[in-house]
């Protein structure tokens, strides 16, 4: 293929992509370095020689690790009942499988803890409790069931931008059974997929904070953001805020070392097919899909709809304790999570907080994946994940020591936050379809005339649709659920809903969190159930 | 088209240079456009209390505007460490929900000595040269009604008849938690034992004070150790518990307010936080559900004749990490 000189465009995003990667990521990265280094050896020593917080780190890192494995493991599963089969319903199974994405992360583990854990839902109605929820066990077990869905959309973008159905009929047409075809033609096409979906996964469950303190705190079971957490509360006292940088320092070394080495070893691109994407799949339609697509249902009802069912009723619930009869039920609740006037103007700031970072980091991500294929290849994406592993509080304190004198209390600094820390989110499932576009197909539209955007709008964003979708999707979501970075930067005038239900937590009615949570989740729900089931949208959005 | 990029490149570089030129503490230079009275405040107290109190002092001094920033301690901490480090603090008064952060402000330097002129009506426990309480949380039991005995003092939680039915706030979690735990590690009689006894006697520790409520309201433990702000509006609302102050007296944290001493309206803070511990102000923090640190307001939600202790905050302070070290052996976290 000709080395083709880099034009004004590809010269321009380059440098704006750097310059921004400069300041949004690195810039606060450095100054989290800059408070661990100027404490002295000692402090640091202290920090992270202690045997808790060894315990921490470990923890962290098996949790992380088995989330992403059993995750990655199901999103697959999953995408390839959605996919790759003819089984009717799959539309509906597509917003099932999203659906915690939908459900914001602070009512996920409180879900589960009523709707499971002792003197639950399922322990009133069928006399069962889910042994071990209040420990580790549960806590792997939330973990991937809420990371499946960002794993599911990941694998699911790029098995439908890489249509190869040719590849695969071949492998079928030549005497392989179904699960050889899939060994050998579709899962090395997808590694790139895979691989970005288990960095995703392993860093959002290591940098989790709200389940491994609800189900976790009982059994004692600490882990580096728990910890950070803690010191956090108590940093009036310097050598507390220290300490939590330290770790959060850590836990910043820790993601490079494992991402750093995940993506060093998969830089190899996949095998690239001449072909133009077809449109038609191999569905199947055999009794194994359809029992597949039972197993996925009964997974959806048991792990996202009895939470929610007990989700629901708390919250319709009139008091806390009594018994979820109609006899009971009042909409008091959902009234007193929206009291205190601020709520209107706080969720009109979130909603165009997230809209705007997440179409800004659609086009940032794309940036990213498409430099780091240029020549030298930097590791710009593994950059881009370690700020996505710092947690929210303490990379919203790196930005205030960057931008703080200038943007302090503006929604500048908040939105600035979002574009550091979920740039990773914009870039991994891009990269991870993005080498399944034919470079052919792109030179042919350059040569015929077609300029640097138009290639681009007509050659790479169909293909890449899927991905661009899904990256827009998870952005907004996490961008809109976050907690810990908008209720720290925000200053009179620009707060996000943040504020509402971290006032709403310290009140302490699980009701009233409850019937925010709900609201919020219809909220979402509503355009995206929309989306997802039009047909028409369907097309647009590459998911069939 | 390249001067698009270089355009990119000298914003961003000026980015980078102004984040590079921030950091270190620094003369904050008047904000242009700013009213002379404006009152920024960082708290952690709950929004209905700050509304309340906000709402009086606007109809007392309508001309001067209060600002606030409300965050869970630990971000308003962390907010205030890095506003030190970039430039200075940004705000006037800081209202907080413990003692303990506020010791640590005032040893840094950070807190304006004054005397208002509402000190001389605040308990000598609950004041100091450069911060003042204005209201009190009590550590109080909750237990299910149809629990037998009914626990009556604190050293009946380790009692075998409540067996893994007892639940506590992480003192890693809570400030009001980290109090207590201060109170008892010094308590003659209780000592750290009590802990290591309840550890022993099956008890569980969750996040706060709130789900200490919610789950023995749920009746997933029978017996727990709560704030009484928290458990009132639960026994208002029909949940099924009770509240019991506990011999030797409910365990009673303060909650302190103080002019920073950085502050750029020190005649407006100063009137705002002589309003806080005035009898209006107080008389809001009653009806939000607060027991007001004077006495001599009407309407306060604790019982009459219930016994309060105090821990010894000086004692504790400097101390902490001790006393976490020493409880995370015993519960772990």
């Amino acid at each position: 293929m000709a080395r083709v000189r880099p034009g004004h465009w590809q010269r321009a995003g380059r440098w704006t992509t750097l310059a921004l990667l400069l300041a949004l990521v690195v810039v606060p990265l450095l100054k989290l370095f800059a408070v661990v280094a100027g404490q002295g050896w000692a402090p640091v020593r202290q920090a992270l020689g202690g045997p808790g917080a060894v315990h921490a780190v470990v923890n962290t890192v098996w949790v992380g690790i088995t989330a992403a494995v059993l995750a990655v493991t199901g999103g697959l599963a999953a995408a390839m009942v959605t996919e790759r089969s003819q089984v009717p319903g799959r539309r509906w199974l597509r917003i099932g499988l999203l659906l915690p994405l939908l459900i914001p992360p602070f009512s996920t583990a409180v879900g589960w803890s009523l709707a499971y854990g002792p003197a639950g839902l399922s322990e009133e109605f069928f006399s069962l409790a889910v042994p071990g929820l209040l420990g580790p066990l549960g806590i792997v077990l939330v973990l991937t069931i809420e990371a499946m869905p960002l794993a599911y959309l990941v694998v699911a973008a790029g098995l439908a931008a890489r249509a190869e159905p040719d590849l695969e009929r071949a492998a079928r047409a030549s005497g392989a059974t179904a699960f050889d075809g899939f060994r050998t033609v579709t899962l090395p096409l997808l590694a790139p997929a895979l691989r970005a979906a288990t960095v995703l996964v392993f860093v959002t469950a290591a940098s989790s904070f709200a389940v491994p303190a609800v189900l976790g705190t009982p059994a004692g079971f600490a882990t580096m953001t728990t910890r950070i957490y803690q010191s956090l509360t108590f940093s009036a006292d310097p050598a507390s805020f220290g300490e939590a940088v330290t770790l959060a320092a850590a836990l910043v070394v820790l993601t490079l070392a494992v991402v750093g080495a995940a993506d060093v070893a998969g830089a190899a691109p996949a095998i690239r097919g001449g072909a133009a994407p077809g449109t038609g799949q191999p569905g199947h339609r055999g009794r194994g899909a359809l029992a597949a697509a039972a197993g996925l249902w009964a997974y959806l009802a048991l792990a996202t709809g009895f939470p929610l069912l007990a989700l629901v009723l708390t919250a319709l619930t009139r008091a806390v304790g009594l018994p979820p009869v109609p006899a009971n039920w009042t909409l008091a609740n959902f009234s007193q999570a929206l009291a205190g006037g601020h709520a209107g103007a706080a969720l009109a700031h979130s909603l165009a907080l997230a809209t705007v970072a997440a179409s800004a980091l659609v086009v940032l991500g794309g940036l990213v994946a498409a430099l780091e294929r240029r020549p030298p290849g930097l590791r710009l994406g593994t950059l881009v994940t370690l700020t996505f592993a710092v947690p929210g509080s303490t990379l919203a304190v790196a930005v205030l020591l960057a931008y703080g004198r200038w943007l302090g209390g503006s929604l500048g600094i908040i939105l600035i936050a979002y574009l550091a820390k979920l740039w990773a989110l914009g870039h991994r499932p891009i990269a991870g379809s993005l080498d399944r576009i034919p470079p052919d197909l792109y030179w042919a539209a350059r040569t015929s005339g077609a300029g640097v955007p138009a290639a681009v709008r007509t050659v790479v964003v169909p293909i890449l649709r899927p991905a661009l979708v899904g990256s827009w999707l998870l952005v907004f979501l996490f961008a809109l659920h976050e907690l810990t970075m908008s209720s720290l930067l925000y200053g009179p005038g620009s707060e996000t809903f943040a504020v509402v239900v971290l006032n709403l937590q310290q009140l302490g009615d699980v009701s009233a969190t409850s019937a925010l949570a709900l609201l919020l989740t219809l909220l979402v729900s509503v355009p995206a159930v929309v989306l997802l089931a039009s047909r028409r949208l369907g097309r647009i959005t590459g998911f069939q | 088209m390249a001067r698009r990029g270089s355009l990119a490149v000298l914003v961003a570089l000026a980015l980078v240079g102004a984040a590079c030129a921030g950091g270190g503490e620094g003369d904050r230079s008047r904000q242009p456009g700013r009213p002379a009275a404006q009152v920024t405040m960082y708290t952690s107290v709950t929004q209905d209390t700050v509304d309340a109190v906000l709402g009086a002092y606007r109809a007392r001094q309508p001309d001067v505007a209060v600002k606030v920033f409300r965050a869970p301690t630990g971000q308003l901490n962390a907010r205030i460490a890095a506003d030190r480090r970039a430039g200075g603090i940004k705000a006037d008064v800081i209202w907080a929900t413990d003692p303990l952060s506020m010791q640590q402000y005032a040893q840094d330097g950070l807190l304006r000595r004054w005397t208002p002129a509402q000190a001389s009506k605040i308990p000598a426990p609950y004041k100091s040269d450069t911060f003042w309480g204005t209201r009190i949380l009590n550590m109080v039991i909750v237990y299910r009604p149809d629990v037998e005995p009914v626990p009556v003092s604190w050293s009946d939680l380790t009692n075998p008849a409540y067996r893994g039915t007892v639940v506590l706030p992480d003192p890693a979690f809570a400030g009001s938690a980290l109090g207590m735990l201060g109170y008892f590690a010094a308590a003659p009689g209780y000592g750290l034992d009590f802990y290591r006894k309840l550890k022993a006697n099956g008890a569980v520790q969750v996040e706060g004070p709130p789900d200490v409520v919610n789950q023995v309201a749920q009746g997933r433990y029978n017996v727990g150790v709560t704030l009484d702000n928290s458990a009132r509006p639960a026994v208002a609302k029909g949940s099924p518990i009770r509240i019991a102050w506990p011999r030797p007296g409910a365990v009673a944290i303060y909650s302190p307010i103080a002019v920073f001493d950085a502050t750029r309206n020190p005649t407006a803070a100063e009137s705002f936080v002589n309003f806080v511990l005035g009898p209006e102000a107080q008389q809001r923090i009653a009806d939000t559900g607060w027991q007001p640190i004077r006495g001599d307001v009407k309407g306060s939600p604790t019982p009459a004749g219930v016994k309060q202790v105090t821990p010894d905050w000086p004692a504790i302070f400097g101390h902490q990490a001790q006393l976490l070290q020493a409880y995370r052996s015993i519960f772990g976290g």
